[in-house]
């Protein structure tokens, strides 16, 4: 991850370097795989959590829909932007190139709060993360039958069973390298959810945001996460329920959605 | 070993022996002698099936004369070795001895000896513009039917590599049609586009003859994966990165009157082509003709004027757009020298984007080297000078207008680059060449990648 970090900031450099003054170029797009009956639950939420950065930050774009978003990117994974020349990969580092530019949603933080903010990320975050791979590609019934069915979707026979199943390898030597996650039992990953979704309700307590009075990345990422838990309730109630379960996220997600996702698009 | 020494005694020489010793007369036999063959024996078959050498042995059974005999037995020969499995072949001719055998009866015996179960090799190989090192294993005659099963590791200079497995059988009566079919690997880097291309793939293939020339008929499978070179790579070229599965058919026809492949004097090539993909399956769609023409013709001082012509035309099916690896692409030493490898036409932010439709000209003036006498074998064979003058283009077309034929031409005609140059050419084997040229661009565009001065092509395909 961190190699990335530094790759989007060399990109970063470079454009800033020769165009003077660092400012994100108008014309953004956001490139993601088909919503309706390709993209993955994982790619999903990590999509979501970069298009609510992205409105946290009133940074305008596209979204542009490719069936090879995934090939397209520099790093292999979904979304990528694209601003003029520069494209950066995933949610740090387009956090990262964000703030190269002068827009950063967690400045105002004071050094304790960052470091908060950064162990929230990497310890919630990534465990819903994990989460959602095991879910959908370690759980033989729902690999099988929705999440192999939606990766292989745009292609023809044969690589329809090919591509995923390589996926599938992938997904799963990710989570062997992770403690080991693609050992644990369904039930022990569900527990891993609700103690990231407790942690999570605790920490938001009455607020209105995680941190000060206004969104940071981590309200972006817990956004992107939770939401496309939610919205996949017909698919795995019991994840969905595990999260409308806290009053505070719920109440969380929807006053996100309205205030950036509704309104902003009612007042464009 | 392995050869027939035989010829005619003319009348002259006839009567000469005669006077010298009377004797050694009885013993010559005229070619015109009535003879007959009794026998065909056929010494070394071992895992070779008999009906695959007895179908040449028939004409051997027919001849009547003692000539024919002769040259009935080269024939089956060179059939015989034809079928590249038999490392050699000699012939024994005799009187038939044993019962029953008639005065005029001869035996004929085929010594044979069959090539080894396995064989392995280790070569470097020319493709166009880069040299490969190519390790492989054959197993000859694999089912005692001429088959081969052939087995390829390849591995170039340009971070290329692949494999190939393949299996030919020779066919038909005379065994001049060939099945072929391939299971094969391969990836390569295509720099001037920024991309990386593996693929995986079977074909299988059927060669035939027909009254105008060689045909092929091909099926192709491939799944192909392509992936951007570096992370400044073009956008137009980010856009085509991913999977695709192509299945096409292509049939390539060639009708090759050329005296020699590398340095011809005389005679012509055509090669026409089609392929259609998509309608067997896979996601790339579209057709794809192709042409290249080659006429030769020699002058004075064993100098040889050569021009040769290549166009193609691609289009998509049911608006599905061309992809960046099976558009064309034109420049370098082998097509239109003077330019980079596939440094001309359409581009986008550094990278080549290619074309739906080419044409390349180019004329020749090869002459032998000067002050060295062009003899058989010697240092002169291997070398020519050559003149050329070469031009070409390379345009998307407008696939909305398919048949705005007048648009198109303009198109093509329009900004058309040019060059010319001398250079020195040495043939490589009998299949390959290599050139140094000195290169003098006339016309180009100012994205065009040129080469002016000195271009080393390597290469077995040569505009």
């Amino acid at each position: 991850m961190s190699t990335l970090v530094q790759q989007a900031a060399e990109i970063h450099n470079n454009g800033s370097d020769t165009g003077g003054q660092p400012q994100i170029p108008e014309n953004v797009e956001l490139y993601q795989p088909y919503e309706g009956n390709q993209i993955t639950l994982p790619e999903k939420a990590q999509c979501l959590a970069v298009k609510a950065f992205l409105k946290m930050c009133d940074i305008p774009f596209h979204i542009m829909l490719r069936s090879n978003a995934e090939q397209m990117s520099p790093s292999g994974a979904v979304p990528f932007i694209k601003a003029g020349a520069d494209i950066v990969s995933e949610f740090d580092p387009i956090v990262e190139y964000v703030s190269k530019k002068g827009l950063s949603l967690s400045e105002e933080l004071s050094g304790g709060q960052k470091s908060e903010m950064k162990a929230y990320m990497a310890l919630s975050i990534n465990r819903l993360y994990l989460a959602e791979m095991y879910l959908s590609w370690n759980v033989k019934e729902t690999a099988d039958q929705k999440t192999k069915q939606r990766y292989g979707s745009p292609y023809p026979w044969p690589l329809s069973l090919i591509l995923p199943y390589l996926k599938q390898r992938e997904a799963i030597s990710y989570l062997k390298a992770h403690n080991s996650w693609q050992d644990f039992l369904p039930d022990q990953v569900y527990d891993e959810v609700n103690l990231c979704c407790k942690a999570l309700s605790d920490k938001l307590g009455g607020e209105q945001y995680f941190f000060l009075d206004r969104p940071t990345e981590l309200d972006a990422l817990v956004y992107g996460h939770l939401k496309t838990l939610q919205m996949m309730e017909a698919e795995d109630k019991r994840l969905a329920d595990m999260v409308n379960k806290y009053p505070t996220l719920v109440h969380f997600c929807d006053r996100i959605r309205d205030r950036y996702f509704i309104e902003r698009e009612r007042s464009r | 070993m392995g050869q027939i020494h035989a010829k005619e005694i003319t009348s002259e020489e006839r009567p000469t022996l005669d006077e010298e010793d009377p004797a050694l007369h009885k013993h010559v036999f005229d070619g015109n002698n009535p003879v007959k063959v009794e026998h065909v024996h056929i010494d070394g078959l071992g895992r070779t099936k008999d009906d695959l050498v007895i179908r040449h042995m028939k004409d051997v059974l027919q001849a009547k004369t003692f000539k024919e005999v002769i040259q009935r037995t080269g024939e089956a020969k060179v059939k015989l070795e034809g079928l590249g499995v038999f490392k050699s072949v000699g012939v024994f001719i005799d009187t038939s001895k044993g019962d029953g055998s008639s005065a005029k009866g001869l035996d004929v015996t085929f010594n044979v000896k069959e090539t080894r179960r396995l064989t392995g090799s280790a070569h470097t190989a020319v493709g166009n513009n880069e040299g490969s090192l190519v390790l492989g294993a054959k197993l000859p005659n694999t089912f005692g039917r001429a088959e081969s099963l052939v087995a390829e590791y390849s591995r170039g200079t340009k971070h290329s590599s692949g494999f190939n497995v393949m299996l030919v059988k020779p066919i038909g009566q005379e065994f001049d049609k060939r099945l072929r079919g391939s299971v094969f690997k391969s990836s390569a880097d295509y720099a001037p586009s920024s991309y990386r291309e593996t693929g995986r793939g079977v074909t299988l293939d059927f060669t035939f003859p027909s009254f105008v020339g060689m045909s092929e008929l091909q099926w192709e499978g491939v799944w192909r994966e392509l992936s951007c070179l570096t992370r400044t790579a073009s956008f137009a070229t980010r856009e085509q990165s991913g999977h695709s599965l192509k299945s096409s058919l292509k049939h390539t026809l060639t009708r090759d009157t050329r005296d020699e492949r590398i340095y011809p004097s005389e005679g012509y090539l055509l090669k026409l082509s089609q392929e259609v993909a998509g309608y067997t399956g896979g996601d790339v769609k579209f057709w794809k003709e192709q042409i290249q023409l080659q006429v030769n013709k020699s002058l004075f001082w064993n100098c040889v004027l050569s021009g040769s012509l290549q166009g193609g035309v691609m289009k998509g099916i049911s608006d599905t757009e061309v992809r960046l690896n099976d558009r064309f692409f034109v420049g370098g030493p082998t097509t239109v020298r003077g330019f980079n490898i596939h440094g001309l036409g359409p581009h986008t932010q550094g990278d080549y984007q290619g074309g739906e439709a080419f044409w390349a000209g180019a004329l020749h003036l090869y002459t032998p080297l000067p002050f060295i006498k062009a003899g058989r074998g010697g240092f002169g064979d291997v070398f020519r000078t050559h003149f050329f003058v070469n031009a070409g283009n390379l345009t998307t077309l407008d696939t909305n207008n398919m048949f705005a034929w007048e648009d198109h031409l303009q198109k093509l005609r329009q900004n058309f680059r040019w060059s010319y140059g001398a250079g020195l050419v040495l043939r490589i084997g009998s299949i390959a060449r290599f050139e140094l040229n000195y290169c003098m661009p006339q016309a180009a565009q100012a994205t065009d990648s040129i080469c002016q001065g000195l271009q080393f092509g390597i290469g077995v395909n040569f505009l």
